[in-house]
């Protein structure tokens, strides 16, 4: 409150004041800048470092991994645990590398963009900017539905996609994942929508133009921005996920996270690390592709998924 | 005619999203409810018990496993909020300093693209004791260090923990920064105009105006918490013992490895409390902000 009332006055010198701020501001940094940049490295290095072990350690034969110098770079750089993590690493009973979950997740991750993006977008653009009865009661109900922990609605779910004949398929897995994804995804592009300024809409109408006609010619064109924040969140969560995997897929649909699972925690055979670090690598590429290439929507999506509610 | 027809197409429109909701969230938490005060095992049973109804809870607080699990998630919950701590810090440190910030901001998010599978299966190499950073350790002539945290069950809890601020140190980072980037530029001018030191500004004016920010985080790793299960099948698959098992691990273990739906949807009932425990604080603080934008909107 104190500030609010003291700005009016230093506002007419804020101008020099913010010159002399930045000339003192200049000389504060030389004296503590080494300090916090030490600590700022110190950090970036417990965050980079695991990723560089596990790289360093997928290119190193199996005979110097044993010597335990974990953080030295190969001295014979080899790619046969890569190609064995992809053709020939045992996961359970089968001994056919991890490519068939790579496609599974695949198979999983399209139809899955396609339901959820799809439901929660028209279920946004009404609640957004039709008048639709109750509509703050269903936005009430989807805020608490986005929180609800996955347990709770597993069993239910198990049994309505198996009656559906859909356990162990990629499509179940696709409809689960819609359904954990809606209510989310729905208060994200309701959030979207809502800020279309009410007289575009009205003129539309006017227009003679229907709720699909508009939502078609109008809406979509202008969702560009919040489809890609969108499609970043729904990959990262989809290719990640491994509970949903687990519990639907049975053992016909097993998504690349449950297979490295297998092949690295429960399975009791010899445990190659070089080969099993590959395939860690290899599930995680597809996300971090994503990461680095569109690193700014992906921050807003995170972000997004998390407060806008 | 065309008038009637866009008012019901809207409502049309929403039915697939209402029946999910109602199927897939309502009648199935309903239904889960139900099922924790009936004797099913492996296949539902509908029929209750009036004398014994609460027989799946006595069973369950009952157990020293689900004990295990609630001591559990209070560990992992006060453990992991160093990722808030850590996150402020390195967001006030990288808001502050203009060097490097892309760069910075670039490392300490990554981990957040990587499954929490990936995360638990490279943090059990790096605490591989003969080969991983114990090894290290004993070859730099430090012979004493203990790295070996996952082996034993007074540390595994601790690998978990770390394993987690990992992969959140940038999520509740990129938070924080928003928070900051909130704040009135006038503040940091004026601020320096009085001459208040950096340590006063961030404890007695930077931090009390992000309280809301603070609590949002702290709101969101508690559910994250509860929600608590690849990581630990990742890192320790509930070992050694059950000295790693969190109440999402627990109900998952009831249904799929005991094939006991009554237990196992118990177990979530207790999950869904515990989360709406949480919960309703965010809850109110959306209201509020919202309120308060109205207020500041008219």
């Amino acid at each position: 409150m104190s500030s609010q009332v003291a700005i009016p006055e230093k506002s007419v010198i804020s101008a020099t004041g913010r010159l002399l701020a930045t000339r003192s501001r200049k000389r504060r940094i030389r004296g503590s800048s080494i300090a916090v940049f030490v600590f700022l490295c110190m950090c970036a290095a417990f965050v980079a470092i695991p990723l560089y072990v596990v790289i360093v350690t997928s290119f190193k034969p199996i005979e110097e991994i044993t010597l335990g110098h974990i953080f030295a770079l190969p001295v014979s750089w080899t790619i046969t645990p890569w190609y064995k993590a992809w053709n020939s690493m045992c996961t359970g009973l089968s001994c056919d590398g991890i490519k068939t979950g790579f496609f599974t997740s695949l198979e999983i991750l399209f139809p899955s963009l396609i339901l959820s993006i799809a439901l929660s977008s028209v279920t946004g653009y009404a609640l957004a900017l039709w008048n639709v009865r109750w509509a703050g009661t269903f936005l009430f109900v989807l805020f608490i539905c986005a929180f609800v922990p996955f347990q709770i609605i597993m069993i239910p779910l198990i049994l309505v996609i198996a009656n559906l004949g859909l356990f162990g398929t990629v499509w179940g897995i696709a409809i689960v994942h819609a359904i954990l994804t809606m209510p989310l995804l729905t208060l994200i592009f309701r959030n979207f929508y809502k800020d279309i300024p009410r007289e575009l809409i009205n003129a539309a109408i006017m227009d003679s133009g229907s709720f699909w006609l508009i939502f078609r010619k109008i809406i979509l064109p202008m969702s560009a921005n919040i489809m890609v924040v969108v499609l970043i969140l729904m990959i990262t969560t989809v290719w990640n996920d491994y509970l949903v995997g687990l519990t639907f897929g049975g053992i016909s649909a097993e998504p690349m996270t449950v297979i490295l699972a297998n092949a690295v925690v429960t399975s009791r055979g010899e445990v190659i690390h070089n080969v099993n670090m590959a395939a860690a690598i290899i599930t995680a590429i597809p996300p971090l592709v994503v990461y680095f290439a569109l690193g700014r929507f992906f921050v807003q999506g995170i972000t997004a998924g998390a407060i806008k509610g | 005619m065309r008038i009637r027809w866009s008012r019901l197409a809207p409502q049309l429109a929403l039915t697939p999203a209402l029946a999910v909701t109602l199927v897939g969230f309502v009648w199935a938490i309903g239904w889960t409810i139900y099922m924790s005060f009936t004797r099913s095992r492996r296949f539902p049973d509908y029929e209750i018990d009036p004398a014994g109804w609460l027989s799946q809870y006595q069973r369950l607080f009952d157990n020293d496993a689900w004990e295990t699990s609630l001591r559990n998630l209070v560990v992992l919950a006060i453990g992991s909020a160093l990722a808030i701590v850590l996150g402020f810090i390195l967001a006030a440190m990288v808001e502050r300093e203009e060097f490097g910030e892309g760069v910075f901001r670039t490392i300490f998010l990554y981990p957040l693209a990587v499954s929490l599978i990936v995360t638990g299966l490279v943090w059990r190499w790096m605490f591989n004791p003969s080969l991983g950073i114990e090894a290290f350790l004993h070859q730099l002539g430090w012979t004493s260090a203990q790295f070996n945290w996952l082996a034993t069950p007074e540390t595994a809890m601790y690998g978990i923990i770390l394993a987690s601020i990992w992969h959140g140190l940038g999520f509740y980072m990129a938070l924080m920064l928003a928070g900051l980037k909130s704040i009135n530029t006038e503040i940091w001018s004026a601020a320096r105009i009085d001459g208040v030191g950096i340590w006063r500004l961030y404890t007695g004016v930077i931090i009390p105006m992000m309280k809301f920010t603070f609590l949002t985080c702290a709101i969101l790793l508690s559910l994250g918490v509860v929600k608590a299960y690849d990581i630990v099948v990742a890192m320790t698959n509930g070992g050694p013992g059950t000295s790693t098992w969190t109440p999402a691990y627990f109900a998952i273990n009831a249904y799929s490895t005991r094939s006991n739906i009554g237990f196992a949807s118990a177990a979530a009932v207790i999950m869904l409390l515990i989360t709406l425990a949480i919960f309703l604080p965010l809850v109110l603080i959306t209201a509020w902000q919202a309120r308060r934008r109205e207020a500041a909107g008219t």
